[in-house]
């Protein structure tokens, strides 16, 4: 069931476009993450849900209250919790204050205040610092004020914009995992805004693709994953390689198409777009590193078989990781076992024909 | 740490000894001298605490203070926040005249007061002709005047701090309240108001220490019961009391101690309370707000009713310097250049001092100004913060204790104050943290890699520091080397002390003609004339700061 519905929504700055009518609903209890590179959108989208922006067209409907055709609804009176990029934990309040500040407003008596800050404290494991300073907390620390602020109140809707980017590595994969187990566990409504997109993969239901204003792509993390939309898609989540080429022959029955590379070899791959996928249309074959399989000696069966010389190998532990040149063409490959050629020598790629994918 | 900045910091330190410990020493020494025994005691401290009109004075003073800080601050919050967050038009303009009044001589302002609001001025003049009151009515004289003006001197300050704050404060830290649920004046006084406490708070106490150093506007107003005031006249009129102007070293020691007091209290708590650090990646421009038509239209008016309090002085003064005998009538009738020609013919030496003075005390500003800043950003010596505190005190130092100290320690001893030089080097002494802050900060903004790149390249740190720093400093530097002129030309309360026949700047020609022989058609002129140079000095600054090196260095702050 739709919680939130983005109806035709659309914002200009100026000249620029931030977004360009789009459509999306979160579902009830389900977190959505807006993906995208920088200046895509995905911030004043979010914006907009909260109330902090206004947009130029089109409406967002949350529990079937309407926030913009009937009146603009102020940020206030939305009943959301909001976790900014840059906590905004209030320098001049200590932890505490911080976080009752919104059940004060909303008038609740003093005992359940009490009450309702000890449990959030303890939810995100803050307990007994309540009494401190923001200044006198590590960043991680701030973080959970503020994600602590967003939820005592109780919010139909709890909106993150990139809180973890502010963090080191290793505590941001902390509290990926904290704040997806949290969440699910109070079964808030949220919505999510991350360039990162292994954050988005790690604690999305959902994920909605934002490119240039517009969303290219939703749906679960494994399906944006394995079936990237369009080459926008496919190069932003994971990497991926492109080679260019030129379709020859198309089988419309099995969603397969050959495709003539610039180097001059014959590919095998999937396509999902029959109407743009003819004979004679330039294109990319996109394939993941890691479902490029390498060998020393040719195999007996020659379909999508490559060859081509090391140019860079690299030991990364739990893998390798070859830069192989096909005639010019550069192909990215992830092998899990050793191999004994180094670089320069010659070397056989094996491109799979149901990962390899006609992209526009 | 090299020999060479040691050395060099041992230097600095020498002339902070002569120029300011050792006469701030002997003024504190004197305060300690009992006239009727010839000896020594705490005995005129403890006659000022137990005397009723010396205690009188000092809680006077302190009442005045609060009294301004209170008008400054009711007028400047909403003033700072039009100018910090409206999108409005005109926005440079406004703020240009709304901090006139800080280049502006305070002294100026006084005058032409008086001569607007005063008992037959022109306003109660053109009441009395269109029959609204009989008698006139009291605008000036008394304390309201005197909270009036002075207010209106320093509203700058309070504008300058918060407007910062209101800009500078990350904007997230208001939407969170507003998603909170707090609205409109609630995230102002909840959130807003106090994250700007620290900027406000700065300005604030440059506000409350300005009645402790102002003598000359209650003076002119008939109100005395103020402590510089009373220092000035124990000390200028009864130094043939002794025991007076022991008193009246006394009030100017108890002055001194209550300002640096106050300012150290104010430092500690800002920098206990720094908020800036913790807001990362704030926008450039702030929260702006696009306020409704109604809302617009006040801010406005408010905007417009403090500028044309500020253009008042330059107008009426201008009108009393272009005409004679303005008496009894609500503008001049008789138009003349005769002030101007008895200034230019009868004692041009008044400007020529001024410029004389002004500009030795500038070369000797930037001569130690750069080499104190170059310590404290970029060297380790030892003591280089006790340096940089010791000259930021002198901010808060009211400038009738530096001149009555230098009169106190280069008459006898070290006979300096029987020649000329003793004005620049007082004017320099007064001045120097204006021009040092402005160093340091454009110091601060300096990548260091830009000055190691140099050495790496084999210049030496001098070489460096004229090929490489100076010209990247020079914008700040520049601009702090103007302010420090402009407030070096409108000293008073230093001077003063210190001038003999022949060494009068523009602002004590200014004060004796007005003073002595009521000839305030020439105070006029020579405050017109002051209000003019500074006017040019100032598009010289907007010039320098916004169009050759805005070019060469992109745009820089707005």
């Amino acid at each position: 069931m739709a919680f939130i519905e983005i109806q035709s929504l659309f914002k200009r700055f100026k000249d620029v476009v931030a977004i360009n009518r789009i459509e999306f609903e979160v579902n009830q209890g389900e977190m959505l993450t807006l993906l995208g590179p920088s200046g895509c959108g995905k911030t004043t989208t979010l914006r907009c849900i909260a109330g902090l922006e206004k947009p130029d067209e089109g409406d967002i409907v949350i529990d079937g209250k309407p926030m913009l055709s009937q009146g603009f609804v102020p940020p206030s009176k939305r009943g959301i919790g909001m976790v900014f990029q840059n906590y905004a934990v209030w320098p001049h309040m200590k932890v505490f204050n911080n976080i009752v500040y919104g059940l004060k407003l909303q008038k609740v008596p003093r005992q359940s205040i009490r009450e309702k800050a000890q449990k959030v404290l303890e939810l995100v494991g803050l307990e007994g610092l309540e009494d401190r300073y923001p200044a006198q907390l590590s960043g991680g620390q701030q973080q959970r004020v503020a994600l602590a602020r967003a939820l005592v109140t109780n919010p139909k809707v709890l909106l993150l914009d990139e809180p973890l980017s502010n963090l080191d590595a290793k505590l941001r994969e902390e509290l990926r995992f904290e704040i997806k187990s949290l969440v699910r566990r109070m079964g808030i409504t949220s919505v999510y805004v991350t360039h990162d997109q292994a954050e988005a993969m790690v604690i999305s239901d959902r994920i909605a693709v934002m490119d240039s204003g517009n969303v290219v792509q939703i749906g679960t993390p494994e399906n944006i994953y394995e079936k990237p939309a369009n080459k926008f898609v496919a190069d932003f989540i994971g990497t991926t390689n492109f080679i260019p080429g030129e379709i020859i022959r198309v089988a419309a029955d099995t969603h397969t198409a050959v495709m003539r590379t610039e180097f001059n070899e014959e590919l095998h791959c999937h396509t999902s777009d029959l109407t743009a996928t003819v004979s004679g249309a330039k294109v990319n074959a996109s394939i993941r590193p890691e479902d490029v399989e390498v060998f020393s000696q040719p195999p007996e069966n020659p379909e999508n078989l490559l060859k081509g010389t090391i140019a860079h190998k690299a030991y990364l532990g739990n893998f390798l990781y070859f830069f192989v040149n096909v005639d010019g063409t550069m192909i990215r490959v992830q092998v899990s076992h050793q191999l004994p050629q180094e670089e320069g020598e010659e070397i056989y790629l094996l491109l799979n024909p149901q990962k390899c994918m006609i992209l526009f | 740490m090299s020999r060479g900045s040691i050395s060099l910091a041992a230097l600095l330190w020498l002339v902070i000894a002569f120029l300011v410990l050792y006469p701030l020493s002997i003024l504190i020494i004197e305060s300690f001298k009992i006239a009727a025994t010839g000896g020594w005691g705490i005995g005129n401290y403890l006659e000022f605490f137990q005397d009723a009109y010396y205690l009188k004075t000092f809680l006077n003073t302190l009442y005045l203070s609060t009294l301004v800080l209170v008008t400054t601050t009711v007028f400047g919050i909403p003033l700072a926040y039009i100018l910090a967050r409206y999108r409005h038009l005109g926005k440079t303009i406004f703020t240009a005249l709304i901090l006139l009044p800080i280049v502006l001589p305070a002294f100026a302002g006084v005058f032409a007061f008086i001569i607007f609001f005063g008992k037959y001025g022109t306003v109660n003049l053109l009441l009395m002709d269109i029959g609204l009151t009989e008698q006139p009515i009291n605008f000036i004289y008394g304390l309201h005047g005197l909270v009036f003006i002075q207010a209106l001197h320093m509203l700058p300050f309070i504008v300058l701090g918060l407007s910062a704050g209101f800009t500078n404060i990350d904007p997230s830290f208001e939407e969170a309240a507003e998603v909170e649920g707090a609205s409109g004046f609630r995230r102002f006084f909840t959130i807003t108001l106090p994250l700007c406490t620290p900027s406000y708070l700065a300005g604030a106490v440059l506000v409350f220490l300005w009645p402790f150093t102002d003598w000359l506007t209650p003076l002119i107003l008939g109100q005395v019961d103020f402590l510089p005031s009373v220092s000035y006249i124990n000390i200028s009129y009864h130094f043939t009391d002794v025991h007076r102007k022991y008193m009246g070293i006394v009030a100017v020691v108890v002055s001194s101690v209550v300002c640096i007091s106050l300012f150290l209290l104010a430092r500690w708590w800002v920098e206990k309370k720094k908020y800036t650090g913790l807001s990362k990646g704030t926008t450039s421009e702030g929260r702006v707000i696009e306020p409704s038509a109604w809302v617009k239209s006040g801010a406005y008016v408010y905007m417009i009713f403090i500028a044309i309090l500020v253009l008042l002085i330059p107008i009426v003064l201008g009108l009393a310097a272009f005409s004679r005998r303005w008496v009894f009538e609500p503008f001049p009738t008789y138009w003349t250049l005769e002030n101007f020609r008895l200034i230019l013919l009868e004692s041009p030496g008044l400007i020529k001092n001024s410029f004389l003075y002004s500009g030795i005390a500038l070369v000797f500003g930037i001569a130690f100004g750069l080499p104190v800043a170059y310590l404290i950003v970029r060297t380790r010596v030892p003591g280089r913060d006790a340096l940089d505190f010791v000259i930021t005190l002198m901010l808060a130092f009211p400038g009738i204790a530096i001149g009555v100290s230098y009169l106190l320690a280069f008459w006898k001893g070290i006979p300096l104050a029987q020649y000329w030089i003793i004005m620049p080097i007082a004017l320099f002494a007064r001045r120097l943290p204006y021009f040092l802050r402005m160093a340091h900060s454009s110091y601060l903004q300096l990548d260091p890699s830009l000055e190691e790149a140099s050495e790496v390249s084999g210049a030496g740190k001098v070489r460096t520091f004229f090929n490489i720093s100076l010209p990247l400093l020079l914008k700040g530097v520049l601009v702090g080397v103007v302010m420090f002129f402009i407030m070096a030309f409108q000293e008073i309360s230093t001077a003063v002390f210190l001038y003999k026949g022949g060494w009068e700047t523009l602002p004590i020609g200014i004060y004796l003609n007005w003073h002595r022989g009521m000839e305030f058609g020439i105070a006029a002129a020579m405050a017109f004339l002051m209000i003019v140079i500074t006017f040019i000095l100032l598009l010289i600054i907007s010039r320098i700061g916004g169009g050759v090196l805005k070019a060469a260095w992109g745009a820089g702050e707005n």
